[in-house]
């Protein structure tokens, strides 16, 4: 496994720092003949921080004990990437992801986030990691008996914000995914697309550094799909670090960022402006 | 300060959605808040009456059939010279056979079983001014010669002499049973109160499991979860021992002049402080019981 994680390790030798969206843009035509290849440019090695690293990480569950969810997984995200996690079902995707917001522990090795290590924080420390770290998930996860203005500013009620903080932030925030016509509805009111918006809206309402999507398309139709990744490549724009788990084929192969890809726990890729991969 | 308006608005809410299981644990409090207040009123009670028993405490010793008017006289007249001794009286045989009867009247057989004989001794009836002396007084007559010459038995003379101190002792047996059991019911009903209470919230946990997710997800902190839950318990608990605490005040200012005047032997006189005192461990008391009841409610099913 040693070998895939310098397979990961030449991949962000190979990394771009900033105005990687027009880049993007430019290399893509050219991309396209060369894949899979990983070396596919030269840009300098990039000068950001690590976010997320993953030092040998395993997960084993008790209830299948010789099927590891996670294999000796190391890998790192730097601050301000677009980080694809790639996998089919049952690959580890999701255990990934709840290992970072440390809802799981890893049975071994060492998870960092922002030089802090998970294994050994204490308990109480983790409410604040979580205030550092946006997540969204497949099923919305809002609170049908609120509406939209209050769920999501009951992420901010709940950590204690100032209620000025909550009036200033959430319409801000509900702006920026272009809700700001549906203060007042509640989540049953509005279409998919709509609800993740909202649920992306109370993700970043924080303003946290850290953005985790678990499958953030897989209720939504392509069209709508499109919106969603074109909102949170917005907010990664912004600096925020943005990681999503997703099988939506289709969407990795045409926004061409790092891919990370699982396969029954094990790494098996790790590539700048990659493809979906599977099955191809 | 502002977490707390949220506890405290949160509790409310997770009051009303579960009403019939909020209002029983309330009552379960209550009730047991309640019982809990009558056994200690009781207790109160029953350390009075030991008290106006002890006061009461008197000396009866047994003289022989056949004992001289003299030597009774002189005893009498010895008895009456002890430092301690209010009064002295005599009760002849015929007397206490009297006695007897009226005490009777509800067994006239017993009565009748006697056919015309009196096994009954006569006796001298000693009042002490100070009953804590009574052991002392006492053994004082046990040593008298008179005593021991003219005694109902002679050949055991300390069995003539029959003092309260042995009936208060016998009370204080009685009570003392009563109180065990009145204890053991408190635990009980305590016990109750707390299971009633952690189910509440346990469903009330239940009802928000959604809401707490996404605050876990969010990163509210663990005392932020858990401050609604601890605070719907506590509130529970106030609201039962208020009431039990308001139900009690009326028994005291409308049942107990009531039950006084009819038993009026009964020394009911319990004092303000004494109530204050009680409600006082009452509200505690309840205030422990729905805090605890919610934290444990707590740790088993909201794992932060």
């Amino acid at each position: 496994m040693t070998n895939a994680y310098n397979q990961g390790a030449s991949a962000h030798a190979g990394r771009p720092t900033g105005t990687r969206a027009s880049h993007a843009k430019q290399v893509t035509a050219q991309l396209s003949t060369t894949l899979p290849d990983l070396d596919i440019d030269s840009i300098p090695q990039p000068t950001g921080t690590p976010v997320i690293t993953f030092d040998h990480v395993t997960k084993v569950y008790p209830a299948q004990p010789g099927k590891p969810a996670l294999n000796d997984i190391s890998v790192q995200v730097f601050a301000g990437e677009f980080v694809f996690l790639v996998g089919h079902s049952g690959s580890g995707k999701s255990t990934f992801i709840r290992t970072i917001i440390r809802e799981i522990k890893p049975s071994d090795g060492h998870i960092y986030i922002a030089d802090e290590d998970l294994a050994t924080m204490r308990n109480w420390r983790v409410p604040y990691l979580r205030r550092n770290i946006g997540c969204v998930f497949q099923d919305f996860k809002l609170l049908p008996n609120k509406t939209v203005f209050e769920n999501v500013a009951f992420a901010l009620e709940v950590i204690g914000k100032s209620r000025h903080v909550i009036k200033t932030q959430v319409p801000e925030v509900l702006r920026l995914v272009g809700l700001q016509d549906k203060l007042n509805k509640r989540p049953d009111q509005l279409s998919g697309g709509e609800q993740q918006r909202v649920s992306i809206a109370r993700a970043i309402v924080n303003r946290p550094p850290l953005l985790i999507c678990d499958e953030p398309t897989g209720n939504l139709d392509p069209q709508t799909s499109r919106g969603i990744m074109d909102l949170l490549e917005r907010i990664n724009r912004t600096g925020t670090t943005v990681l999503v788990a997703t099988h939506d084929r289709e969407m990795v192969d045409n926004m061409r960022r790092r891919v990370i890809a699982l396969d029954k726990g094990h790494l098996t890729r790790d590539q700048d402006r990659g493809v979906y991969g599977f099955d191809v | 300060m502002s977490s707390f308006a949220y506890f405290f608005t949160e509790s409310i809410k997770g009051f009303a959605r579960n009403f019939s299981t909020a209002l029983g644990s309330i009552i379960t409090i209550f009730l047991s808040l309640l019982i809990i207040g009558v056994f200690l009123i009781g207790g109160f009670v029953v350390d009075n009456v030991v008290k106006s028993v002890e006061s009461k405490v008197s000396i009866t010793v047994y003289v022989a059939d056949d004992a001289s008017q003299s030597d009774i006289q002189s005893l009498e007249g010895y008895i009456k010279g002890l430092d301690g001794v209010s009064n002295v009286s005599f009760t002849t045989k015929d007397q206490a056979l009297e006695n007897f009867k009226n005490s009777m009247t509800s067994n006239p057989e017993i009565v009748n079983q006697l056919d015309g004989q009196n096994p009954l001794p006569a006796s001298i009836d000693v009042e002490l001014s100070d009953a804590q002396q009574v052991e002392g007084i006492a053994s004082n007559i046990g040593s008298n010669s008179t005593f021991q010459k003219i005694c109902d038995n002679p050949s055991n003379p300390s069995d003539s002499l029959k003092y309260g101190q042995k009936t208060v002792e016998k009370l204080f047996a009685l009570t003392n049973y009563v109180r065990y059991i009145g204890a053991a019911l408190v635990v009980l009903l305590i016990f109750i109160a707390f299971v009633f209470i952690n189910n509440t919230i346990r469903l009330s946990i239940l009802a928000r499991r959604k809401e707490i997710a996404i605050m876990r997800l969010v990163g509210a902190s663990n005392h932020f979860i858990r401050g609604p839950f601890l605070m719907e318990g506590a509130l529970h608990a106030i609201i039962g021992a208020g009431l039990a605490i308001i139900c009690l005040q009326l028994l005291r200012m409308f049942a107990i002049p009531k039950v006084q005047s009819a038993l009026q032997w009964l020394p009911i006189d319990v004092t303000d402080q004494a109530f204050l005192m009680m409600y006082l461990v009452l509200a505690l008391a309840g205030l422990i019981i729905g805090l605890l009841g919610s934290a444990l409610a707590m740790r088993r099913y909201l794992k932060v």
